[in-house]
């Protein structure tokens, strides 16, 4: 085959928005003026964002998302390729120290619309009922304010709607099935599953992963090409980008992009009035709200909420219980990597697609309390080479010798709860980004149960490697994930937000994203906080125009409005049947 | 590029003969196969990238005429490239230079580093000192197997001059920085995928042969052969780099 039948593949359309091979959008959308006061303007449009715009404005409300980064054209502006997809990641200044510094960027920040969204792997696994109660069973982290229960129809309803793919029976935690088929195995999927069932280990394969087996709508099922953290130009792998972000629009929801949020602006002490803003001119406006939901994950919403200090609040917004910007948490995200005497090309098939988590949950027979997964990775060349540099050492003669058995090594990866901890947190640093706003530090401490979690889940992941014939086996240490730092609670004193993510000291200004989780279990974030924002938004749908107004708390659960899904979620696609 | 050796020490060697192998277009266990090849069957944005990488090479903008030599010598021993014909050559050091140029970073900075550009201007001041301090010449004038005595060291975590930089600086995080910048420029080039066997880009066609190793229609089986890193290098061993407890080396890619 020298050439496609038609020719070479040509240039997308660049009179339409493509989200997607297929799904196009006009170019022109809508546009608020600056004085005109709406009711929601929700500042970043990643996981959480973009399910709240879409939510808020299939409810009828004016909504605005504001985004620091730009609205992707997936057809034009994504490539499959490693190096070309360094923009998809928050790259700007961020400083990183502790005893165990995380690495940020393409390891855990999204920038532009969609978010992280756009370069998770789309595990979906849920949490465990027990995760919701970590303080109260194992004595260590905290309590959520809500139950698995409660999150329980979240779950449901959005596993159909983004939607997830994976076994029919899936045996950990709330045992449950999912709406499409399990994908077929690559190379490092066959590696988990021979090692687990060599050991004895339960295993599963094909997902849980928000990536279509089948196709649906206007999305194209999986194509098997590797790049889902380089975002998925197929349109397979869900991201806010191409699941909510279109309704919202067509619903009249307006998407800011190039928008890097300032500072929330108060009406008084008790009300916040708007946001400013710098646009990609770097001028800066002021976008009048009637509420606010900060959306920027757990490291740019507590830096948004400390930049925007203010008379009565000058130890940050919404921070009179001093716990904003900590109990950050990361994931133990050790990479085990196995040299095969075979070839496995694990550059195939999606990086997400087999796990096990038969390690979640506390054993009393261990020494430290909580778990971890064992889940398929599958770096890209300039990742693995990165890794070998950590994981032998390798450099020159030893790192071209490696690379060249590239397709030798499959790797697997820890995924390890690592409990909240006061020390590890997110505070201002003195150096100023481009707009002169004091950019983040990130502090992070590993403790003793962290530790003894990790060297345990890194040489249980060894074994299962060894148990799947590999003839060599390392490892590095890494993290996966950021959550926390603007935590849920039921007690003003210890928390910043209440179960419904509402400020405990500022009547109508919210955060919905990762950084409200108290504690975060050993599956991957992503699925939570979509959750986690379809509740909230249903809550702010319940409530009505009280949440511009009273300072009234109303506590009751509201009602789960399944018709406010996307379009084609119960109707579109593979039918499983009950 | 290094004055007092000869292009034949450079070479990998063939085990058996401990003769140097030939110098080839494409290195590696995968003879024929060409990722460019395949380039009608991918999406137009990422023909031009890739295409753009291979046909456009940056300019030297931000390294100076003094840190030119030192750090181009740095590169041939990071990603030694003598057993690929020179007009098979990847330009490392272009690449690391034009992402200083544009002060491009990956969105942090640890606490115990200077900002990136200051990083590589005090690492190639560190590595010359040490270079004279060990063999009274500067870096790019010492033998290859000097050279990588010196770059050993440094992976090592032995600071054996210059302690006034490495009081600012995390020798380990330093080393990591250089090596990750070469190794990210060097494959990220479609003729180090041939040389691994990597399929590159494949949308909108898709890859089909998902289990067992196995290639599709246009990739080619593995033909491995032995070789030996050259009698000039140090680096055809593996040992953990000297990071310690203090600065835990760790992944810095994403990848779950």
């Amino acid at each position: 085959m020298k050439s496609p039948i038609w020719g070479e593949f040509k240039q997308a359309r660049d009179d339409v928005h493509n989200l997607g091979p297929l799904q196009r959008i006009g170019k022109e959308t809508k546009r608020y003026r600056d004085d005109e006061e709406v009711d929601y303007c929700i500042v970043g449009l990643g996981s959480a964002g973009g399910v709240l715009l879409q939510r808020l404005a299939k409810a009828g409300f004016q909504v605005l998302g504001l985004e620091a980064g730009p609205f992707w054209d997936t057809e034009r502006d994504w490539v499959s390729d490693e190096k070309g997809s360094h923009k998809l990641y928050w790259n700007d200044l961020r400083i990183t120290g502790g005893t165990d510094p995380l690495a940020l960027g393409e390891n855990n920040s999204g920038k532009g619309v969609g978010g992280g969204s756009v370069h998770w792997a789309a595990f979906t696994p849920r949490f465990h009922p027990s995760d919701f109660r970590v303080y109260t069973q194992d004595g260590v982290g905290a309590d959520w304010p809500i139950s698995y229960d409660e999150l329980k129809p979240y779950y449901e309803l959005l596993e159909r709607e983004i939607p997830v793919a994976g076994p029919a029976y899936f045996p950990w935690g709330d045992p449950h099935g999912y709406p499409y088929g399990p994908h077929p195995l690559g190379g490092v999927g066959d590696v988990l599953v021979k090692g687990c069932t060599k050991l004895g280990i339960r295993v599963c394969a094909g997902g849980p992963v928000a990536i279509l087996s089948g196709s649906h709508g206007d999305r194209p099922h999986c194509i098997y090409r590797g790049f889902c953290i380089q975002g998925c130009k197929v349109g397979a792998k869900a991201s806010t980008l191409i699941t909510h972000i279109p309704e919202a629009i067509r619903y009249g929801a307006e998407v800011r992009a190039l928008s890097m949020a300032s500072r929330i602006s108060m009406r008084n002490r008790e009300q916040a009035n708007g946001v400013f803003y710098f646009d990609r001119e770097g001028r800066e406006h002021f976008q009048r709200a009637k509420a606010v939901i900060v959306s920027g994950y757990a490291i740019e919403t507590p830096r948004l909420l400390l930049n925007s200090a203010c008379q009565g609040h000058e130890n940050g917004l919404a921070n009179s219980s001093g716990t904003l910007g900590r109990y950050l948490m990361a994931q133990a995200g050790n990479v085990v990597l196995g040299r095969f005497p075979g070839l496995i090309r694990m550059y195939k098939t999606p990086p997400a697609h087999a796990l096990t988590e038969e390690f979640y949950e506390t054993d009393p027979k261990r020494d430290f309390a909580r778990g971890f997964a064992i889940q398929t990775v599958a770096p890209l060349p300039v990742a693995f080479a990165k890794q070998m540099m950590v994981a032998k050492g390798a450099w020159g003669w030893g790192m071209r010798r490696v690379m060249m058995d590239y397709n030798h090594w499959a790797t697997l990866g820890v995924l390890g709860e690592i409990l909240p901890w006061p020390d590890n947190r997110v505070e201002l640093a003195e150096e100023r980004d481009g707009f002169g706003l004091r950019v983040a530090k990130v502090t992070f401490n590993l403790h003793d149960n962290d530790k003894k979690l990790i060297e345990f889940g890194k040489n249980k992941v060894m074994q299962v490697m060894h148990a799947a014939g590999a003839e060599e086996v390392v490892q590095e240490a890494r993290y996966a994930h950021l959550v926390g730092a603007c935590r849920m609670g039921a007690d003003q004193g210890t928390s910043v937000v209440d179960k419904f993510g509402r400020t405990h000291d500022v009547s109508n200004l919210f955060v919905c994203d990762g950084s409200v989780l108290p504690t975060q279990g050993s599956a991957n974030p992503g699925l939570t906080i979509q959750c986690l924002a379809a509740r909230t938004a249903d809550y702010l749908i319940a409530q009505g125009t009280r949440i511009f107004t009273s300072e009234i708390r109303d506590m009751g659960t509201p009602p789960v409005r399944r018709e406010l899904a996307v379009k084609d979620s119960f109707t579109k696609g593979v039918p499983r049947l009950r | 590029m290094t004055n007092h050796s000869n292009e034949r020490e450079l070479l990998p060697l063939d085990p058996k003969t401990r003769k140097p192998r030939e110098q080839m277009e494409q290195p590696g266990y995968y003879p024929g196969y060409k990722t460019l090849g395949q380039k009608k069957f991918w999406d137009a944005t990422t023909r031009a990238v890739v295409e753009e990488r291979v046909g456009n090479i940056p300019p030297i903008r931000f390294f100076s005429a003094e840190e030119l030599p030192v750090i181009s010598a740095v590169c041939d021993r990071i990603v030694p490239q003598h057993d690929r014909l020179p007009q098979f050559r990847i330009p490392v050091l272009n690449w690391i230079d034009e992402r200083l140029a544009k002060n491009e970073i990956s969105g942090y900075r640890f606490e115990d580093m200077p900002d990136h550009r200051d990083a590589y201007r005090l690492g190639i001041q560190a590595i010359d000192a040490t270079a004279r301090i060990k063999y009274g010449k500067s870096f790019p004038e010492l033998r290859p197997l000097e050279q990588d005595t010196i770059l050993k060291s440094i992976h090592d975590g032995e600071k054996w001059a210059a302690h006034e930089i490495w009081e600012r600086m995390s020798i380990d995080r330093f080393w990591h920085l250089l090596v990750q910048d070469c190794v990210a420029a060097y494959y990220a080039h479609p003729w180090a995928w041939d040389e691994i066997g990597y399929g590159g880009p494949a949308y909108p066609r898709a890859y089909t042969r998902l289990e067992g190793g196995l290639p599709e229609p246009w990739e080619v089986d593995e033909k491995r052969y032995e070789w030996d890193g050259p009698e000039s290098s140090l680096s055809d061993a593996y040992e953990e780099s000297g990071a310690t407890s203090n600065t835990p080396a760790h992944g810095q890619g994403g990848t779950h």
